[in-house]
């Protein structure tokens, strides 16, 4: 059953980013699936209006006041007129928001409840609860998903955390991980010349294979920002230069710590050991990675982490920290954990390079195994499975997996009524809305419920002003026959036949 | 670690080796108890009850239904890799909020505890309150201000000489154990930090230090290698008193020739303006000030002692004569400069006098109060003293108790989300 969806979020291209591009492939894949999608996003310098991007993903950037970080300001009520517009004119069915910093995203969650509409939130970050600014998110959070549908998460630890974030019942909450378009991140083919943009000279030192090699060469890209870690890498790397003489370093990325990175150079002496790229584009990502044999990430907090999962996909080792995500990300033959600690990374990072001279860690097959594991296919494929459930054609057993109604009913029937109805999908009457959000908190369910019921009249008042007849609903894009299977399968063949 | 690639087929159930079990230190804490998570989940929304009220009562109903509905089917495992048969949003209770732990580093307080740590927040609210005192009486024009500074230098002059005493004794017996142990290398550090402290602790006590920073202490070498000035014939702890007397003539005469510019400096400004910052400047003195510092500390909240120094400068121009102005200017850099550090000092020498110091600022304090606002008798500075006593006795109660009581609303929440604090080396540059 297709459905008309508006994924709605402050973050998308031109500006670049992990959840800009889940937005754009997510989206795509969908559309490749019949589904109709929509990009709804603030209007970014030099990019207003609609555009068309391929596959007839059309998105709309809204023109509204940009304060920190391309977040809009949270206003609440605000972008609901041009919002209900663009929802009469699409026809759209499924509202699907993307990332808690968004603020767009939250207003537009609640207003596609007091219209009646279906709604998903995707999470992508963690947060902790320790520090004023995130109690603050986490308030807000709440507010936004006290009425969603459904929640999905990157990953498991994600979901724990915005499960205690959001009080959420965890079973309204999916983990559907990212993925890579490992066509993009192939490892270097035997007689592909090694590609350095930045240095051509340094072409000389392309990665001897078969082992054992004469240099072992260890990639970092990464933002060069603290929660990143670069301090525990500006540490590790003299260390790891004294212990192996034929290590080197590639570090791509940019950053306040750059400079930190550069004193830690020039104080040790290693300007022909440790190269320092500067940014890269996203598409340079891969040329970079293939020249190195282990790809080193030490950051502190990581909801996913994709780019260990790309490095992998390239035929690099992993070796990185034991934190937030990143140990459901990959298998154990591909990676290699070490705490959050100078002498742990040393450590674990010296016996991989160690491992990795002597030839031991072989790595030809990573690339098929990622392929494998992570595709943005079966993403697109298990979130229709969350818009059928919350659509309500899965039913109830059959999406949230038991049904208390039965066994316990004594004890939670009551209450599983008002989360999720009796035909197992969240009612839309107000007063089981101002129910739920209620008990957000005892000043603050006081204050969401006001904040409903203005939005309910803002409804009816913009019902009332700019009548739904009035509004001109859209032509379809002239839609592609959906990719079938055989398509796929040629594909494939034609992949692995260049990859051999 | 070599391993041949996996069959393609993840779906397939994978080598049990390969599966990701977090290792539990030693030092982890316990796992949670089941009560424990429903209190976390709490989801005050009574609606999203559905989890938490699914256990713990029920909750070994739940999972025996789902296994049984499951049946054979391979089991939940927390990886993202697998393609699992189970839904998406399935939740395996088991495992579900594992690493969670909450209040990691709660220490409950000790309720006397708390009222003797209080002792250094009320030390110097008095010693304030003194200051404020004696300004209003110097300029009420009830007390000269000639005396008000010599009963300060007095007093600084006699903290000065018991400080002088407490490093004598101390360097001797750090002599005593250092000839004792034949200076054993793992001694030499300890003692190297010690001499270490007292110098700069040295170079806090004078004047010079506290008003042109204590350069000598970065300056002059340790004082192992220190063996004076080859010219003098005096030793090197006479050089430094003789230091440090210089650089008290020093801030002497420079407070004595700067006091004709301070009186003028704020004239122009209306007197409710002066008492509106001059009051604001107290309370950034008393939020802001260092009370956890040790003796060691060099330049303990230096905002906080500039907020005191300024408003003693603006509340100089309400004076009538430039003897008045140097008298309370001086005065203020021995109260908020000076007898800090002397508190600190005491702190560390002995805890009976510093309660017994707490105690007399407090009868002080109390006294001088009621004395400013009722008049000079007798009667009023009993009554006054009586009262600051009850009132400090209270608030120090009070607060305590209160702190403790709020101490059972601290729920602190840490998981595997949380940023992990990286953990360097300490670099020996």
């Amino acid at each position: 059953m297709p459905y008309t969806i508006a994924m709605v979020s402050d973050f998308f291209y031109p500006q670049p980013g992990g959840v800009e591009s889940h937005i754009y492939q997510l989206s795509t894949k969908l559309i490749d699936r019949g589904h109709k999608v929509i990009i709804i996003t603030h209007a970014y310098q030099g990019r207003t209006g609609i555009r068309y991007l391929t596959n007839g993903l059309k998105v709309y950037h809204v023109p509204f006041f940009v304060i920190y970080l391309q977040t809009t300001f949270p206003t609440v009520f605000s972008f609901f007129p041009m919002f209900r517009n663009i929802i009469i004119r699409e026809q759209v069915e499924i509202v699907h928001g993307h990332a808690s910093l968004s603020n767009f995203c939250h207003e537009a969650i609640l207003h596609a409840r007091t219209m009646g509409l279906r709604t998903v939130f995707t999470d992508h970050s963690l947060f902790g609860f320790a520090d004023a600014a995130s109690i603050l998110t986490n308030k807000l959070l709440k507010f936004a998903l006290s009425d969603v549908d459904h929640v999905i998460c990157v990953s498991h630890t994600c979901k724990e955390n915005t499960v205690l974030r959001a009080s959420l019942d965890p079973l309204m909450v999916s983990v559907i991980p990212n993925a890579v378009v490992a066509e993009n991140f192939r490892p270097l083919a035997k007689d592909e010349p090694i590609a350095t943009p930045r240095q051509p000279s340094s072409g000389a030192l392309s990665p001897q294979r078969p082992l054992p090699l004469e240099t072992v060469t260890i990639v970092v890209i990464s933002r060069l920002f603290y929660n990143k870690g670069i301090d525990l890498l500006i540490a590790a790397i003299p260390r790891l230069c004294a212990a192996y003489p034929y290590a080197r370093f590639i570090i791509a990325g940019s950053g306040p710590k750059a400079i930190d990175l550069e004193q830690m150079i020039e104080r040790n002496v290693l300007q022909d050991r440790v190269e320092m790229l500067g940014a890269i584009r996203h598409e340079e990502v891969r040329d970079v990675m293939v020249r190195g044999h282990i790809y080193l990430h030490p950051s502190l907090t990581e909801a996913f982490g994709t780019v260990i999962v790309e490095a992998a996909s390239c035929g690099l080792y992993v070796v990185c920290t034991r934190v937030g995500g990143i140990p459901e990300v990959l298998p154990l033959h591909m990676t290699r954990f070490a705490k959050p600690e100078e002498d742990d990374i040393v450590a674990q990072a010296g016996s991989a390079i160690a491992a990795m001279r002597a030839g031991r860690i072989r790595t030809e097959r990573f690339h098929e195994q990622v392929r494998m594991m992570y595709s943005w296919t079966d993403v697109a494929e298990r979130t229709e499975r969350v818009y059928d459930g919350i659509a309500g054609v899965l039913s109830e057993e059959e999406f949230y997996g038991c049904v208390e109604g039965e066994e316990v009913a004594g004890e939670v029937g009551g209450s599983s009524s008002v989360v999720r109805g009796r035909s197992g999908v969240a009612n839309f009457a107000l007063i089981d809305r101002l129910k739920r959000y209620y008990g957000c908190g005892v000043w603050a369910g006081k204050l969401f419920c006001i904040c409903v019921v203005v939005d309910y009249l803002l409804y009816v008042v913009l019902e009332f002003i700019f009548p739904r007849a009035n509004i001109d609903v859209v032509r379809d894009w002239p839609r592609k026959k959906a990719i079938d299977e055989t398509d796929e399968t040629e594909k494939l063949g034609e992949e692995k036949t260049w990859i051999t | 670690m070599s391993q041949p690639g996996l069959p393609a087929n993840l779906s397939a159930r994978p080598p049990p080796h390969l599966y990701f079990h977090p290792p539990r230190d030693s030092t982890d804490p316990p796992r949670r108890e089941s009560s424990e998570t429903e209190r976390v989940i709490q989801p005050s929304n009574a609606a999203k009850a559905s989890l938490s009220a699914a256990e713990p009562s029920t909750r070994g109903r739940t999972r025996r239904k789902e296994r049984r509905r499951r049946g054979a089917r391979t089991q939940w495992k927390k990886l993202l890799w697998v393609r699992q048969s189970l839904p998406d949003n399935y939740t395996d209770a088991s495992t579900f909020l594992d690493h969670l732990v909450r209040n990691p580093k709660l220490q409950p307080y000790e309720f006397w505890r708390l009222v003797a740590d209080s002792t250094v927040i009320v030390q110097h609210v008095c010693s304030v309150a003194i200051f404020v005192c004696c300004f209003t009486g110097i300029f009420q024009e009830r007390i000269s201000p000639i005396t008000v500074v010599s009963w300060g230098s007095a007093c600084t002059v006699i903290g000065w000489i018991t400080w002088e005493v407490w490093v004598d004794n101390h360097e001797e017996m750090n002599n005593r154990r250092l000839g004792s142990q034949a200076s054993s290398e793992d001694d030499l550090p300890s003692g190297d930090s010690f001499t270490k402290e007292t110098s700069s602790a040295s170079g806090t006590q004078t004047p010079h230090a506290e008003v042109m920073g204590d350069f000598h202490d970065d300056f002059h070498p340790p004082p192992e290698q220190w063996q004076g000035d080859p010219l003098s014939n005096l030793s090197p702890r006479n050089q430094q008193r003789l230091i440090t007397i210089k650089s008290a003539a020093l801030i002497y005469c420079a407070v004595l020739g700067l006091s004709p510019i301070l009186k003028s400096l704020t004239k122009s400004t209306t007197s409710d303006s002066i008492w509106a910052i001059s009051c604001w400047l107290m309370f950034i003195n008393v939020f802001f000030f260092d009370y956890g510092g040790g003796v060691g500390a060099k330049f303990p909240a230096s905002l906080s002692t500039n907020a005191s120094l300024m408003a003693s400068t603006v509340l100089a121009s309400r004076l009538t004569s430039t003897t008045h102005v140097f008298s309370l200017t001086l005065f203020s850099i021995q109260v908020f400069g000076l007898f800090p550090v002397f508190r600190r000092h005491l702190l560390h020498i002995s805890r009976t006098l510093h309660y017994i110091l707490t105690f007399c600022l407090v009868l002080g304090a109390g006294g001088g109060v009621a004395v400013t606002v009722g008049g000079g008798s007798w009667t009023f500075l009993l009554l006054g003293c009586t009262l600051g006593l009850i009132t400090a006795a209270l608030t120090m109660g009070g607060a305590s108790w209160w702190l403790i009581g709020l101490q059972k609303w601290k729920d602190e929440i840490v998981g595997p989300w949380d940023a992990a604090r990286p953990r360097l080396r300490r670099r020996w540059a």
